[in-house]
């Protein structure tokens, strides 16, 4: 066991009362801890999870039997609508930037915090509001129902009259926000706020992914609130951009969605990957296969994907010369994946890898990931992609890369992490049949979705004839839903009796390579008595490092306990360059994210003035947010 | 290693301390880097409407479309290269603190404001001006014009904002933060004034291309 | 060790920047070059996509060598899990040295394929 033992007391009560948090509700109001936003992040996410399953579920009883009447047309619209925006933009990308980076990342980096601790928070509250604005939308019946990629002209005045769309286009521009500025925290605090001597070749590739993760999100997200703004603009103020007559163009809106799209496809699974590779090591007790090419992999397959959006458009009328360039670009972007399997597959080989649950999620993402990137890599061909445009069989392939890609290393690091966060130990025979039932469950629900796909089933139809001969796949996929639902409510079971009843799980039950196990579980609010020495990729493993942090805590180095600090390092090799003094709690950001909220409120019922009147009410806030500065708090 | 050998730079409390700080740490600060991410992304955006601009016009057979004038290139293009002027001071305002010069950054910094404020005064005439002559909702042509050039004079205003805060904070003395909040302020100019010459360029370029 | 330094950043950017370059130049030509508006343009895809094809090529093949050549400066010294600033140029240029190949295969790929496909045909 390779941690921090024998604290010198004085130091460590001198740092606990100088990061102590405000206590009670007000302190999780105005926390800016980075592990008590990712906690915010998980508990909404996971409420957010849920009400997107029940929009599947209760698609999937309507398709069970031919000519359902469970609903009607116009409901199902909103469901498929719903279901896509809440799991892309509201699940995974907050659950795995959110929830998993923001709590990790700093851990993991031998850092106190994110470089913007306070823009952290207000990421969590823009978060938060800007679902709370979607779902009031749809629970007040005006939830948007052109479908997650809202296609023009479908989803102008025109042919959407009611006020769906609008709340589609400006949620996402709301939601867009929050991820942006996570984006740029994530980046900014793995560039400068690594422990001294965490170079690039020693940072963990989780950090990796997370990095490209959040490139992606940074330059994919402007293009689709540009694509929303002309929306919004065309719907409610009578500009031309999507209209045909007046010079504008209906395939304007593609280009930048899927501009955006792509990348962003790239960005939910990405994270996912760093989970993976974060694992692997750990139960497998060796280093990962390859450091620099998955490292590069992983920054690869997002900047490659900024090339590929037009392989979404092979059925709108683009002249060939213009198609081979998405088709090239296309069928490359797979080899930096396959280098990733080929690396998880070979460091399984060649490791001893103990099958506990996070491994059998792992080991099932491998498997439920392969099949949806080579039905993926299918559609490169373009004839075949213009003959399975828009029916079930596109339905599974990204099913079964965002559920098995995403998802499953979602749950895995779930159970991964669960000692660290609670510090206990969950309870594994009920974690190994939670996999079964999930993984047995999403493989009934999405495989037959690619043959009834090949028969001819399109997308978002809400019901179907009993001659089509449909119907015994359906009910299949829908039985297949039910146990993937069941799974998953007997996961978070698992979790929450291991909460209560689960084995004191000490600060590193798996003797994991990275940081976050040198120290406790769950780590102090300070993360680390002692700013982390680091040689390697694999800090934990390096025994000599955590003796060396254990001396210097006697000794009162690099304890950084002056004030609320923590220690900033050069870009490319972490040389040690400043201490600085981090902001604490701060009411701003939950102030600044409700005027914010009334800003989109104003301009989504059509009152301009009252948007204006809280875009000076935010411009206030800032001032109010910027007029301590940290060292004066 | 030492924590010793490395300056506590948010606790230096005067202007010669927080210069010499700022001149022994390693690389750019965090702030600075901030900065760039929201260059990266507004920038972005601003690209994906220049983007548009030039998609919709090189679809169109005619433009502008019949009936709306081709738009102006001088008196434009000479606003955009005196706001591009204001680059000079900023970066001066930008040395000068970090050489711990206070009344140098804070002359530099008005100097600029007053030269930048003074453009926009105009600019905002100018376009509620054209918009009482062409609606935005004539066409795609100005629906596009109008975003782009209403977009690029919001960046400028955010940089006023932006600029008179400082000036406000400098008043009362020179901090850590005030250092990096200059030259990111800096930055966020030069990024507004390249951008401004773009946009005013792609909208003019009727005339030229 | 300085120039194997500013080698390795040569090695790792200029490749993406390159295939960035192209493939937004080089889809915009072919969609400019089948437009409506080409009448007024005059724009011939076949000229831009040859000059694309050729300055791209040459400069990833620069970006490449100049990663072989940080690569290979280093390699005798150390390699990848050796301390910065030699680990981490280690890195960067065995990373390079793979993503390199791959932009010069989109860039032949999809350059030869603009040139020689018919021109303006629907898809």
């Amino acid at each position: 066991m390779t941690t921090i033992e024998l604290p010198t007391r004085q130091r460590v009560d001198r740092l606990e009362r100088m990061w102590q948090p405000e206590p009670g509700v007000l302190g999780w109001l105005t926390t800016t801890d980075h592990k008590r936003i990712g906690l915010l992040y998980f508990w909404t996410t996971l409420v957010l999870f849920g009400l997107g399953g029940a929009e599947a579920l209760t698609m999937r009883t309507q398709l069970a039997s031919p000519n359902n009447n469970v609903v009607g047309p116009s409901t199902y619209d909103q469901l498929f609508t719903m279901h896509g925006v809440t799991m892309i933009f509201f699940f995974i990308i907050p659950m795995t930037t959110g929830a998993f980076g923001n709590y990790l990342i700093p851990l993991m980096i031998g850092a106190r915090d994110m470089a913007f601790p306070r823009m952290n928070a207000l990421s969590f509250w823009v978060f938060l509001a800007s679902g709370l604005f979607l779902y009031i939308g749809f629970a007040a019946g005006s939830g948007p129902d052109g479908a997650w990629f809202g296609y023009v002209p479908l989803t102008t005045r025109a042919f959407d009259p009611g006020r769906g769309e609008d709340f589609y286009a400006l949620a996402i521009i709301f939601n867009g926000i929050s991820s942006s500025l996570a984006s740029a925290n994530f980046i900014v605090t793995m560039f400068k706020m690594r422990a001294p001597g965490m170079s690039f070749n020693r940072m963990p590739t989780f950090c990796y992914a997370f990095l490209a993760a959040s490139f992606g999100l940074l330059f994919a997200l402007p293009a689709l609130s540009a694509d929303c703004i002309y929306l919004w603009l065309d719907r409610n103020h009578g500009t031309h951009f999507f209209d045909v007559a007046k010079g504008g163009s209906t395939l304007l809106w593609q280009h930048l969605f899927w501009f955006f799209g792509h990348p962003e496809v790239y960005i939910l699974i990405v994270p996912a990957f760093g989970i993976a590779t974060a694992i692997i090591p750990a139960f497998t007790q060796r280093k990962i296969v390859a450091y620099p090419l998955i490292a590069i992999a992983e920054l690869l397959v997002v900047f490659i994907g900024f090339g590929v959006w037009a392989h979404h458009m092979f059925t709108v009328g683009l002249p060939t010369i213009t198609v081979v360039f998405f088709a090239a670009a296309t069928a490359m972007v797979v080899i930096p994946s396959a280098i990733q399997v080929f690396s998880w597959c070979m460091s399984l080989i060649t490791g001893m890898p103990r099958f506990k649950t996070p491994l059998l999620f792992i080991a099932g993402f491998i498997f439920m990931f392969v099949n949806g990137g080579l039905t993926g890599l299918m559609f490169v061909a373009i004839p075949f992609d213009q003959q399975v445009h828009n029916t079930y069989f596109v339905i599974a392939h990204f099913h079964y890369i965002i559920f098995g890609a995403a998802v499953f290393p979602i749950f895995g690091g779930m159970y991964y992490w669960f000692p660290k966060v609670t510090g206990k130990l969950y309870l594994e025979r009920p974690g190994q049949i939670s996999f079964w039932l999930i993984f047995v469950g999403t493989n009934l629900l999405f495989f037959p979705m690619y043959i009834v796909g090949l028969l001819g089933m399109p997308r978002e139809i809400y019901t179907y004839a009993p001659s089509t001969g449909w119907s015994a796949y359906n009910l299949a996929e829908t039985i297949g839903g039910y146990l993937t639902a069941f799974g998953i409510l007997a996961l978070l079971g698992n979790l929450v009796v291991s909460y209560r009843r689960g084995e004191p799980a000490g600060p590193d039950p798996w003797n994991g390579p990275t940081l976050e196990w040198a120290t406790s579980s769950p780590p102090p609010e300070y993360n680390f008595a002692v700013i982390p020495t680091v040689t390697s990729a694999y800090a934990n493993w390096d025994v000599a490092d955590r003796e060396r942090d254990a001396r210097n805590l006697a000794d009162g180095a690099m304890v950084l306990d002056q004030g609320h600090e923590t220690a900033v390092s050069s870009v490319a090799d972490g040389r040690f360059s400043e201490i600085v003094e981090m902001p604490h709690s701060s009411p701003w950001p939950p102030i600044l994210a409700f005027c914010l909220a009334m800003v989109f409120t104003g301009l989504v019922i059509g009152k301009i003035g009252l948007a204006a009147i809280f875009a000076l009410l935010c411009l206030v806030s800032l001032g109010g947010w910027h007029w301590k500065e940290p060292q004066e708090a | 290693m030492s924590e010793l050998a490395v300056p506590r730079t948010t606790q230096a409390r005067n202007a010669r301390a927080v210069a010499r700080a700022a001149a022994e740490r390693i690389g750019f600060p965090a702030g600075w880097w901030g900065m760039l991410m929201l260059i990266a992304s507004e920038g972005t955006l601003m690209g994906s409407f220049v983007a548009t601009y030039w998609y919709l016009r090189l679809r169109a057979p005619h433009w502008p479309p019949a009936g709306i004038p081709d738009p102006k290139v001088v008196v434009p293009m000479a606003m955009a290269g005196v706001l591009l002027t204001t680059s000079v001071p900023m970066q001066l305002a930008s040395l000068a603190v970090r050489a711990g010069r206070l009344t140098a950054t804070r002359l530099w910094l008005l100097l600029a404001f007053v030269v930048q404020s003074g453009y926009l005064a105009y600019e905002l005439a100018d376009y509620m001006d054209e918009l009482h002559r062409t609606a935005m909702t004539r066409d795609a042509y100005s629906s596009i014009y109008f975003l782009l050039l209403g977009a690029d004079h919001a960046h400028v205003f955010i940089g006023l904002l932006l600029e008179l805060w400082l000036l406000l904070k400098l008043v009362r003395g020179l901090t850590m933060y005030r250092l990096n909040a200059t030259v990111a302020i800096a930055w966020y100019w030069h990024f507004v004034n390249l951008l401004t010459v773009i946009v005013i360029g792609t909208l003019t370029s009727v005339n030229v291309v | 060790m300085r120039r194997a330094a500013f080698l390795q950043w040569i090695g790792l950017l200029v490749a993406p920047l390159t295939w960035i370059a192209q493939h937004a130049i080089g889809q915009g030509i072919s969609q400019v070059s089948c437009s409506e508006a080409n009448k007024t343009w005059g724009v011939s895809n076949t000229e831009w996509q040859i000059v694309l094809l050729v300055v791209a090529g040459l400069l990833i093949l620069l970006s490449e060598g100049a990663a072989i050549v940080a690569y290979r400066a280093t390699r005798a010294q150390g390699d990848y899990d050796s301390p910065p600033p030699l680990g981490r140029i280690q890195l960067i240029s065995i990373a390079s040295m793979c993503t390199n190949v791959l932009f010069l295969v989109i860039v032949l790929l999809d350059g030869i394929a603009s040139i020689v496909d018919i021109a303006c045909r629907q898809s």
